[in-house]
């Protein structure tokens, strides 16, 4: 039935699609195996991510996927083939026309041996060297490669001492002590392990994979950077080790506007937490009364990915969270001062997401209109959300969605226009956003089980004006300038509402993003100056930044704004 | 597999028969228990019966298609299920059931526009199906119609046995407007009724937060749970009644027990032994509803059996050394423990449990190596870090079991497990160069505080006796002696009095 529909949906599309699927023309081959049993283990549904990242510093974005493997004891060593994979971005420019990508896997050379089951990565530059290092959660050993400048990587996880026991599904990289320097955020998922796995029934009663209330949850783990290239794990003491949770979702923002990053986890079956920053290295948990740990009914549900935004264009980032078949999406807008209100059914982001579980999201803004919609990309955990049919995952596939903002908050499902590859059903997880070929708008990198990586190039968005930031700084004791994530953004326009925007890898489902602000200007493109809110709470003013270009700004070389 | 089969393809030959009614999606039945292919069969085949039949009566379809719909909507079937309540609704127009049951359908898949015009179709039919305005008032709040939804809920307002619900849902709609007085008082209407819905006191709270009512906030926040409230819904009951086997107790069973029902929990396990007397996961489950009820020999009996049916099983390994470990069987809790260890190498809980036998089996060196995996699992284990610094202690190790105190406090700075045992150890470790009094004192002050037990009071005077500071040592066993008393701890009394007589003689009062 499910192809059926395609075809009919097919028929009717226009013929710019919103996206279009590039990955294979551009190189980017590769298949994140789940390594299906037939013992439905846990991970085998859950994986995998990828990341955006600048690895090279060349200017442009490269990838890097997870890779899963059999579980099942005995299986053979799938060797590289098993091996999370790294790939180049060579970009290449023509006069006159948008420049080109050119994806070269470079694992082999990278020295990068991804060899666990992959789940999430993070991104960030923990040592102030100027290269971005990698950090893979995994159900297994994580690791942490420390980029070496060279294109080469280093695996420093037990001399930083970051790995974690538990199964991870993620991480962050954040300066939750705005000391200049990354600390750590690894979130963590369920008691499982094959030897403890058990047999899981849907309704009608035949095997299925388990929900997370089958196992424990466990706690996360929070790391200090110690400023020498390791760790310290101060997960107790801070207080987020001391709640267990089931968390597919992290992002570090600073949700309460005092100028200190958060930490809010998207928990699986369970109430959310919003770790508010106490300013001393502990994190208070205040999901409940800020309105961001159960939906408007008091119901948890079964969170996913986050998209994190200023969906509303009121100056504050709002949080929107997928989650199963048979609860909606939630769209939960931030009020001000950590305070949120569920507007999920108001925003007509609610009802279309009901057949759907999603997983990696992201607010974007398709058509640089400057206003930010949604993507979530879906696939089913379980059979109770199975749309589609064959063997191996070919239940759990869904179509992907894309919701345009119509503005006053709210949205319309606009799945039909984003392209075939939205529509066609897949067992979608991880996806990183950014923008891969420079021109201006937001691709994303999907990845799904069992069959090829997508990589859906924006096909529209820099028709419109825009501007893209890079916000840079060298914080005390660095070697070199590095992205500072966390860094929110004002955009002034004249005759307009200002635009913000945050700059992160943080978000969406077991991925990293691109840490540049790209910001469409619609038909208000009259920029005035823009104003930065660096993560250690400095405040700057830079002139207007050129039109379509992107624009490094340098922490401390604006016009310092009174506190 | 092969009579199922046959069925379907029956089933689909005669639907085309029949213009009036569409082809019945034919669900993939392998996998499923038997004993629920078997009654999905059966309903298949009646349908097919009465299909086949020449003088078919149009009401009878209706019937055999409502029939089947129903078994399909039991175990998750919804698009078959669909389908047959849409035929059983087309041949019967008066019937309210079908369409209500459709309109459930569809609603679990989201698909609400549908659903929505189905339990109109069926409040038509059969205005006193209450619930079905309260599914209409749901479906018009998702859809983001809060106004379609509270004149739907209204109707529902004068049947005594949905207006719990009603007010439930016409308070999110309020809420979802911001109207935040009309929320608090629906919803405050709807737990008067129904107190025991303490999910509703999540919504309550929002609406006082909305209100700027930070005191109401809090009390409903800290009230908010997870026991919704969830209207009579005879004819979907009743396709919830109709799921049979092994499988459905066992879910059924699994979800009672998440939700504290323990005794339903272990009649659905014993239902699902009943319909499978082989299943061990059955077993292992009933003998932990049995442990929780504190039939400890019923559920010895049934961990027994279920390794006699697999000798694996580590979660009955598990559970049997637990069970086992306080009691005169230690020998064979040590072993199932350690069974339990082998299978779940990376299980805290496993690890600790395998420790405190070992421990309390005499085997100190050898506990300690497991204390300390079960730390490194879980660094929180107040527990088991406990143990670590106790089997030190006994190993005559005091240093030591002072930096595990230490190190844990460190992580765990409000732990008063950990406080307790490191002012005891600073107080009166035999190994008088790892005492430190002022330290004891202040560690064991704080527990006091914060839960003043004759334990905690008896240690304040320990402290204040390694200060030689007696009289006061005195003053504080003495209140210890009178929480004794209060707690019924007069096993203690004895050994209380005993050092306070020490304290009352003055310096030197050192234990």
């Amino acid at each position: 039935m499910p192809s059926v529909i395609v075809l009919a949906v097919l028929a009717v599309l226009p013929s710019a699609d919103l996206f279009v699927d590039r990955a294979a023309d551009w190189g980017l081959v590769f298949t994140y195996k789940t390594g299906q049993s037939g013992e439905l283990y846990m991970p085998e549904i859950m994986g995998g991510g990828a990341a955006l990242l600048d690895y090279d510093g060349d200017g442009d974005l490269d990838a890097f996927v997870v890779q899963g493997h059999a579980l099942k004891p005995g299986s053979a060593d799938p060797g590289p083939a098993g091996w999370g994979r790294l790939f180049r971005n060579d970009l290449i420019t023509f006069a006159g026309k948008n420049p080109l990508p050119r994806f070269i896997d470079v694992t082999e050379a990278s020295a990068i041996r991804a060899t666990g089951y992959g789940m999430g990565i993070a991104t960030g530059d923990y040592d102030n060297d100027g290269w971005m290092d990698l950090y893979l959660a995994s159900f297994g050993p994580n690791q942490l490669w420390h980029n070496n400048g060279d294109g080469t990587f280093t695996d420093v996880t037990a001399k930083a001492g970051v790995d974690d026991l538990h199964w991870s599904t993620g991480a962050t990289f954040a300066d939750l002590d705005r000391d200049g320097w990354l600390d750590l955020f690894v979130l963590n998922y369920v008691d499982f392990s094959v030897a403890n796995n058990v047999r899981c029934f849907a309704a009608s009663t035949r095997k299925d994979f388990c929900g997370p209330s089958t196992f424990a949850p466990v706690p996360d783990r929070l790391l200090r950077n110690r400023r020498d290239g390791t760790f310290e794990d101060v997960s107790l003491p801070s207080g987020v080790g001391r709640k267990p949770g089931p968390g597919l979702g992290v992002v570090a923002n600073d949700l309460n506007s005092d100028g200190w990053l958060d930490l809010f986890v998207a928990n699986d079956g369970a109430d959310n937490f919003l770790w508010l920053n106490q300013r001393d290295f502990t994190f208070r948990e205040d999901g409940l009364i800020s309105g961001v740990a159960v939906n408007a009914a008091g119901r948890p549900e079964a969170g996913m990915g986050i998209a994190v935004g200023d969906a509303d264009g009121d100056g504050d980032d709002d949080l929107l969270i997928t989650h199963l078949t048979a609860e909606t999406n939630t769209f939960y807008v931030n009020l001000g001062g950590g305070v949120f209100e569920d507007r999920t059914a108001l925003s007509g982001l609610g009802a279309p997401s009901l057949p759907f579980t999603g997983f990696g999201t992201s607010w974007i803004d398709v058509e640089n209109d400057g206003l930010l919609d949604l993507a979530a990309f879906n696939g089913a955990v379980n059979l109770a959300g199975a749309m589609g049919s064959g063997e191996g995952l070919g239940p759990y596939a869904q179509p992907d969605q894309l919701f345009r903002n119509l503005g006053g908050g709210r949205f319309k499902d606009a799945s039909a226009e984003a392209g075939v590859s939205f529509l066609t059903p897949k067992v979608s997880r991880g996806a990183a956003f950014g923008d891969v070929d420079n021109d201006g708008d937001t691709d994303i990198l999907v990845v799904d089980a069992d069959t090829p990586v997508r990589l859906l190039v924006n096909e529209s968005g820099s028709r419109n004006p825009w501007l893209g930031l890079r916000l840079v700084g060298r914080p005390a004791g660095a070697k070199a300038e590095r992205d500072l994530l966390g860094t929110r953004v004002e955009i002034l326009r004249k005759g307009a509402p200002s635009i913000w925007r945050r700059a992160a890898t943080d978000g969406s489902y077991e991925s990293a993003n691109d840490p540049r602000v790209l910001v469409g200007l619609g038909s208000s493109s009259e920029v005035t100056g823009v104003r930065v809110l660096w993560p250690d709470g400095l405040a700057e003013t830079f002139p207007a930044p050129p039109l379509r270009a992107y624009t490094k700004l340098v922490r401390g070389t604006g016009k310092e704004l009174p506190k | 597999m092969r009579l199922v089969g046959i069925i379907s393809a029956l089933l689909m030959a005669t639907a085309l028969t029949w213009a009036e009614t569409v082809a019945v999606r034919t669900p993939d039945l392998s996998g499923l228990e038997s004993a629920v292919a078997a009654q999905i069969g059966e309903m298949q085949g009646l349908l097919t019966a009465q299909t086949a039949s020449s003088a078919a009566d149009p009401l009878g379809v209706a019937r055999a298609y409502g029939d089947l719909g129903q078994v399909y909507l039991a175990y998750g079937f919804n698009d078959a299920a669909a389908d047959c309540f849409r035929n059983a609704a087309d041949l019967d127009g008066k019937e309210a059931r079908w369409p209500y049951l459709l309109g459930a359908t569809l609603q679990s898949s989201g698909k609400l526009d549908d659903a929505a015009a189905a339990f109109a179709r069926a409040l038509e039919l059969a205005p006193a199906a209450a619930a079905g305005y309260v599914h209409l008032g749901e479906i018009r709040l998702l859809q983001g119609r809060p106004e379609e939804a509270e004149a739907v809920l209204a109707k529902a307002l004068a049947t005594p046995a949905v207006v719990a619900a009603a007010h439930s849902l016409l308070g999110q709609a309020a809420l979802a407007r911001r109207e935040f007085s009309a929320a608090a008082r629906h919803l405050e209407a709807a737990l008067a009724a129904v107190p025991a819905a303490n999910r509703l006191h999540y919504p309550l709270a929002l609406a006082y937060r909305g209100l700027g009512d930070r005191a109401k906030t809090e009390e409903h926040l800290k009230q908010a749970g997870q026991v919704g409230l969830k209207p009579p819904d005879p004819w979907l009951e009743a396709v919830t009644d109709l799921r049979v086997g092994e499988r459905i107790a066992l879910m059924r069973g699994r979800v009672a027990a998440r939700a504290g029902r323990y005794a339903d929990a272990e009649q659905e396990f014993r239902k699902a032994l009943a319909a499978q007397p082989k299943s061990v996961e059955a077993r292992v489950n009933l003998g932990s509803m049995l442990a929780l009820r504190e039939d400890r020999a019923g559920a010895v009996a049934q961990f027994r059996d279920a390794l006699r049916l697999d000798p694996a099983n580590a979660t009955a390994h598990f559970n049997l050394a637990a069970l086992l470990a306080d009691g005169p069987e230690r020998g064979e809790a040590l072993e199932h423990a350690a069974a339990a260890v082998a299978a779940w190498p990376g299980d805290a809980e496993a690890r600790r449990l395998y420790a405190q036998l070992l421990r309390d089996g005499g085997r100190l060196a050898e506990a300690l190596p497991e204390y300390a995996r079960a730390v490194e699992l879980a660094p929180g284990d107040e527990t088991a870090r406990l143990g670590e610094a106790e089997t030190l202690v006994r190993l005559a190790r005091y240093a030591e079991a002072r930096r595990k105190l230490e190190a844990g406090l460190s992580q765990m700075p409000a732990s008063g497990l950990l406080s307790h045992a490191l002012a005891r150890l600073l107080a009166a470790c035999p190994d008088r160069s790892v005492r430190d009094g002022n330290r004891a004192l202040e560690l064991a002050m704080a527990v006091w505080n914060a839960q003043p037990a004759a334990p905690h009071g008896e240690t304040v005077a320990l402290a204040l006796a390694e200060l030689d500071r007696c009289t006061e040592a005195a003053e504080w066993q003495r209140k210890a002696i009178d929480a004794a008393r209060q707690e019924g701890l007069e096993s203690r009394l004895g050994e209380l009095a005993r050092a306070l007589s020490v304290y009352e003689k003055g310096s030197p009062c050192r234990p």
